[in-house]
Parts: structure tokens; sequence; C-alpha cells
């Protein structure tokens, strides 16, 4: 936290708006005003690098692959669905 | 499951249309195919929904069956993967209310706003800086997947759908029936959630 005229409400309002930010989906005027409080408040740096941070992990985790028993089951449930043609 | 109807209905030909157009034709054998196209994809994402991992499995063929059963119906108004995550996350809520679990909670925005009189973080943590690459790994994996699994249903499957599936606002809007404010309200509130565990795991657990 920088400055005696920093305002509390500027930090809320900031953290409401976070995920779309990080999604790019706040007008030019909206990311401005986030990127200058945030530039000027540790503790709001502080919440979006974290947030930006857990949206990178989850759209970096590696999905397991399927079981290849399952997968074997799953065609069989499905060859006994599936009329043959 | 039915599509929508439109007048003027725009085909979109994503690469699965060929092979939907072949089974509607008649070549039906070829669902199989289809179906090992999306078994992975499906399979994690039914992890990811189902606490039990035998309900996951039940879900996935829940879905197939579901697909195979309105496939005629499918007018190619969106891509097909969004439409199979539509059954898929139907067949989630259908077996849901099946279940006897209590209604899920709600997570307000207040359990995780910044208080004006606690000790406010005065860096940016390390975790939050370090090369990407430098802290993935199986472990970490392990941790996102489990606390996904511990958010109510609501905000999980808008947190799978738009930051593991990859989903926009506006596919994850039409997967759910939900409003895209809505989903944004709920994709807010389960990042947060999921930071405070982060920092919970990154801070006091490793």
């Amino acid at each position: 936290m920088t400055g005696d005229d920093h305002d509390h409400k500027h930090c809320l309002e900031m953290f409401e708006k976070l995920s779309e930010y990080i999604d790019g989906e706040l007008d030019h005027a909206a990311c401005a005003e986030i990127e200058k409080h945030a530039n000027n408040c540790v503790a709001c740096f502080s919440c979006m690098e974290t947030l930006k941070r857990t949206v990178a992990i989850c759209k970096n985790v590696k999905d397991k692959p399927i079981p290849q028993e399952f997968s074997k089951k799953l065609q069989e449930i499905i060859r006994k669905v599936v009329p043959k043609s | 499951m039915t599509t929508e109807k439109n007048p003027t209905p725009q085909q979109i030909k994503d690469k699965d249309f060929d092979l939907i157009q072949a089974i509607n034709a008649g070549e039906v054998e070829k669902f199989q195919d289809l179906v090992k196209r999306y078994e992975a994809k499906l399979y994690n994402f039914s992890l990811r929904m189902c606490r039990d991992p035998s309900d996951a499995e039940d879900m996935i063929q829940d879905t197939f069956l579901n697909v195979f059963r309105y496939l005629k119906n499918f007018r190619y108004e969106t891509k097909f993967k969004n439409w199979l995550y539509k059954v898929a996350a139907s067949t989630c809520f259908k077996k849901r209310r099946k279940s006897k679990f209590a209604p899920e909670k709600e997570l307000s925005l207040d359990e995780f706003r910044p208080d004006d009189e606690a000790e406010k973080p005065d860096h940016v943590p390390q975790w939050a800086l370090m090369p990407l690459d430098k802290l993935l790994n199986e472990e970490l994996a392990g941790v996102i997947n489990k606390t996904i699994i511990t958010l109510p249903k609501k905000y999980r499957m808008v947190i799978v759908l738009r930051d593991i599936e990859g989903f926009s606002t506006t596919e994850t809007a039409q997967i759910l029936n939900l409003s895209p404010s809505n989903v944004k309200v709920r994709l807010h509130r389960a990042r947060l959630y999921l930071r405070e565990k982060l920092k919970g795991y990154f801070e006091n657990d490793r």
C-alpha cells in the first residue's frame, strides 16, 4: 500500500473485476484504471498476480490418460447399443 | 436432448462434421470413432465433476449413450464438442439430483474480499513470480484436481469448462444454460477459492 490518500474502496472495486481483467473482457478505460491502481497498491498487485497465476496453473494442468480397461469396457457398452449397419 | 430451433440455422463445419454426417447417414459403427475421439477428454471432465470415480464412469457411459440417442437431432448450430459437453453437463446435473446430497453451499465474494484492517501482503509471493514451467508438476496437478472437487458443483462446472477445458464465457454460458454474467460471477468466486487453497499449499503445506 502506498500513500496516505490510498482509498480502500478502489481496492474493492478492482478486486471485483480482476477475473474479467485477466480474461481481457473489460474495456480499455476499465483496464487502464485497474493498471493504474495496481501500480500503486502492492496488495492489489499481489492479489492480481496470484490470481493470474492460479488461472495459468489451471490452464496447464495435464489430463490423466483414460485407463485401458475402462476404455475397452466403454467400447463394449457402445457396441451393445449401436446396431450394425 | 434437442438443439434450439432456428429458421435459418448456420451450420458449423468443425472437425467432427464429416464423421457425424457419416454416422447419421447410416454408418453407425463409426460412432465408436467419435467415442474414441472424445473419451479421454470426457474421462477427465467426469473425474473433475464426480467425487466418486465410479460415478465418473457412469457419467461418461450415460453421456455417450445420450449422444448416440440424440445425434440425429444435432443441427451443427454449435461445435459438436460444445454440444457433447452440454449433454455431459446435463447428465451430471441429473445424476446429482438423483443422489441424496445436501444442497451445496454458495460461495460469497465477502469470503475472499480484502479486508482493510487485515494484514496486507507487501510483496508478490514467489509462486506467482517464478517461471510457470518450474512450478508445474504432478503434485501440483493433484492439488488442483483435489481442490476443484471440493468446490460446490455450480462453481466447479464453470471453472472446469472455462479454465481447464478452455471454453469461452459465451460457450460456457451456452453449455450450462446460464447468462454470461452469471458465468463470470461464478468463475471469479471459484478462482478466488482456488487461489486461497493454492496460497495455503505454497505457503504452508510444501
